[in-house]
């Protein structure tokens, strides 16, 4: 196998998949967030956005925090330092792919 | 992966910034205009505590308007984002904004001790310019009309060269003034078009 079908064969499935790439790539690019905001920018329903997050959150990229912001319930959103090197390795293995 | 930076100014926050830093030094250079000549506040450390509280004043204006808006407005509707401090992409911005201020006070000393440098006057009035240009390109390119308010501010800041020509001194401060509304009323209507596009979500579980 050559060494850019052996990059793509490697790389992160847990990643790959469109719905978590565009959370993956919208949480590595800020600090925190909160579900609106994703929900707001990746236009998916609440429903999938959820379950997403949950499978990041299993494969320990996405640290999830249930807090409140006055009297209202907030869901904060981050990469942890897993799931921060795994999206710097998905990128470099797409670009010595392509 | 640019996104956040847009998002930073969807409610017109960052235009407002702007223009109420603009409209601050336009009012602290009235102010030290209209003083008499032989008062404490226009000499020594008076003036520059004059000048600094001034500056400190707008900034605290700044920051407590948009984190109002921020707090009140804009994280219930579409959502919160703290944004990263460091890395490479923040500190080039700092170092530009640097380079980009510190061009600008050099230009209008030389121009105000220079009187009449048409030339100066002309880099300077870019400037002003070319700052919106670049704030529309890389922070609200979804929002079209506002090319027209750049050249909206193109054509007013002509005037004002028309008004007063090679007068540095005489057309600063109305350009400033003029700049600084400008950026204001464009944050006020962004502001304005995404309260009309945007309603705070319904509570439900996430």
């Amino acid at each position: 196998m050559n060494e850019q079908l052996r990059a793509i064969s490697e790389l992160d499935r847990v990643i790959h998949e469109p719905g978590r790439l565009m959370i993956v790539a919208l949480l590595w690019a800020v600090k925190e967030c909160d579900f609106l905001y994703l929900l707001h920018e990746t236009q998916m329903n609440k429903g999938n956005l959820s379950s997403h997050l949950a499978r990041l959150e299993e494969a320990g990229y996405v640290e999830i925090e249930k807090t409140y912001r006055g009297k209202v319930p907030m869901t904060l959103l981050r990469l942890t330092r897993a799931g921060r090197r795994a999206f710097e390795e998905y990128r470099k293995g797409l670009k010595a792919a392509f | 992966m640019g996104r956040h930076k847009r998002y930073d100014n969807i409610d017109g926050t960052g235009e407002m910034g702007m223009g109420i830093m603009f409209l601050g030094f336009a009012l602290l250079n009235y102010l030290q205009a209209v003083l008499p000549k032989d008062s404490t506040w226009r000499h020594g450390f008076a003036n520059m505590l004059l000048f600094f509280g001034g500056v400190l004043l707008m900034l605290g204006l700044i920051l407590w308007i948009s984190r109002a808006i921020k707090k009140h407005i804009t994280w219930p509707r579409t959502g919160y984002v703290a944004f990263r401090r460091g890395g490479k992409y923040y500190w080039k911005a700092i170092v530009v904004a640097s380079i980009g201020g510190a061009g600008s006070v050099c230009l209008l000393v030389l121009a105000m001790r220079h009187d009449a440098m048409s030339l100066a006057e002309a880099v300077y009035l870019a400037m002003l310019v070319g700052a919106y240009a670049i704030f529309i390109y890389r922070f609200s390119r979804e929002h079209p009309w506002k090319w027209l308010v750049l050249l909206f501010m193109v054509l007013g800041l002509f005037a004002m060269t028309l008004i007063f020509p090679g007068k540095m001194v005489e057309s600063w401060q109305p350009a400033m003034f003029f700049v600084g509304l400008t950026w204001l009323v464009s944050g006020v209507a962004t502001l304005y078009l995404y309260l009309r596009h945007t309603q705070p979500p319904t509570p439900e579980a996430e």
